[in-house]
């Protein structure tokens, strides 16, 4: 019984951990130019880096949960998944930090100033980034 | 982690990573491996095959700008929303906003011809409404509309005179 229910748990973060890379990558993978305006409004990258973090992370966030959602190499797609969410965690809290209003860029492109909004998606990047590990441990065991 | 996890990452990373790039090579909305991220050298963009500004109409001077506007030497335009107009603008400068395009046009045409010189400036280097608002206005036959990039922001960070509740 308890393992059916971790069965069901872990299918459950596996499904919204996909999900939600996929949906991530695909949106800013059709806007890169958006996308890229959004990394240098973060003012924590180098010019040069720019574009190709704005054509490169969108894939691998998109495979990444494709990869979950299909259970195809889980354990790799899942250890960047939570690498990716580690740097999100990091670079939201020091520009949350020291005061610099950005747009995350996340889902939907916007121009208004979210810094509040910005305080949910930490908390938000937190609960998955701890979802993840959960899971790591018990891919790791071989529930899954 | 087993030596398979970790070749199974690196896969997964190269494939994406390779993929990215072959597929922004081809997209129409493909960016350059390099962008624009100078602010001295005008506004700021990743270089888009679908969106590129037109830096050639860009007055990037603010002291060029200020002498402009006491010599009257062209018209302005705040392509920002009404109510950051509302806030603060450029001395003289008139609003016209970019997502109210259709509706000020008419205006703008009452006020002016196509040979008038026109300055447009919206929020600062990273917006790019100046530069969709002189597009339409030269797709429309304006001859002479140039683009203020520092925009607002970099007005009021250099110190120049503020206008304000001026419609």
């Amino acid at each position: 019984m308890k393992n059916n229910i971790n069965t069901v748990i872990l299918f459950l973060i596996r499904l919204i951990l996909g999900v939600t890379f996929v949906y991530a990558g695909y949106h800013k993978i059709a806007d890169p130019a958006g996308f890229a305006k959004i990394l240098y409004g973060y003012a924590l990258f180098p010019g040069f880096s720019i574009n190709i973090l704005a054509i490169t992370v969108p894939f691998i966030e998109f495979v990444s949960g494709f990869c979950l959602i299909f259970n195809f190499l889980p354990r790799p797609a899942l250890l960047q998944i939570n690498v990716l969410l580690s740097g999100f965690i990091l670079i939201i809290g020091f520009n949350l930090l020291r005061g610099h209003q950005f747009d995350c860029g996340c889902f939907v492109f916007s121009s208004q100033n979210q810094t509040a909004a910005n305080i949910n998606l930490l908390i938000r990047d937190i609960l998955f980034l701890l979802s993840g590990i959960y899971m790591w441990m018990k891919i790791k065991k071989g529930v899954l | 982690m087993t030596l398979k996890e970790i070749k199974g990452t690196f896969f997964l990373v190269f494939f994406a990573v390779t993929t990215a790039f072959f597929y922004n090579h081809f997209s129409p909305a493909g960016i350059a491996l390099f962008g624009q991220w100078q602010t001295s050298s005008g506004v700021v963009n990743a270089i888009s095959k679908a969106d590129s500004p037109d830096v050639s109409i860009e007055i990037n001077n603010p002291e060029t700008i200020w002498q402009i506007i006491q010599k009257k030497e062209r018209m302005i335009l705040d392509v920002r929303p009404l109510e950051f107009y509302e806030e603060g603008h450029l001395p003289g400068a008139l609003s016209f906003p970019l997502i109210e395009f259709d509706n000020v046009i008419g205006r703008l045409l009452e006020m002016t011809d196509q040979h008038s010189p026109l300055l447009i400036y919206c929020s600062g280097f990273e917006c790019m409404d100046s530069h969709n608002f002189a597009t339409n206005l030269k797709d429309m036959g304006f001859a002479d509309v140039r683009v203020y990039p520092g925009g607002f922001r970099q007005w009021q960070e250099m110190g120049y005179n503020i206008e304000k509740n001026e419609k």
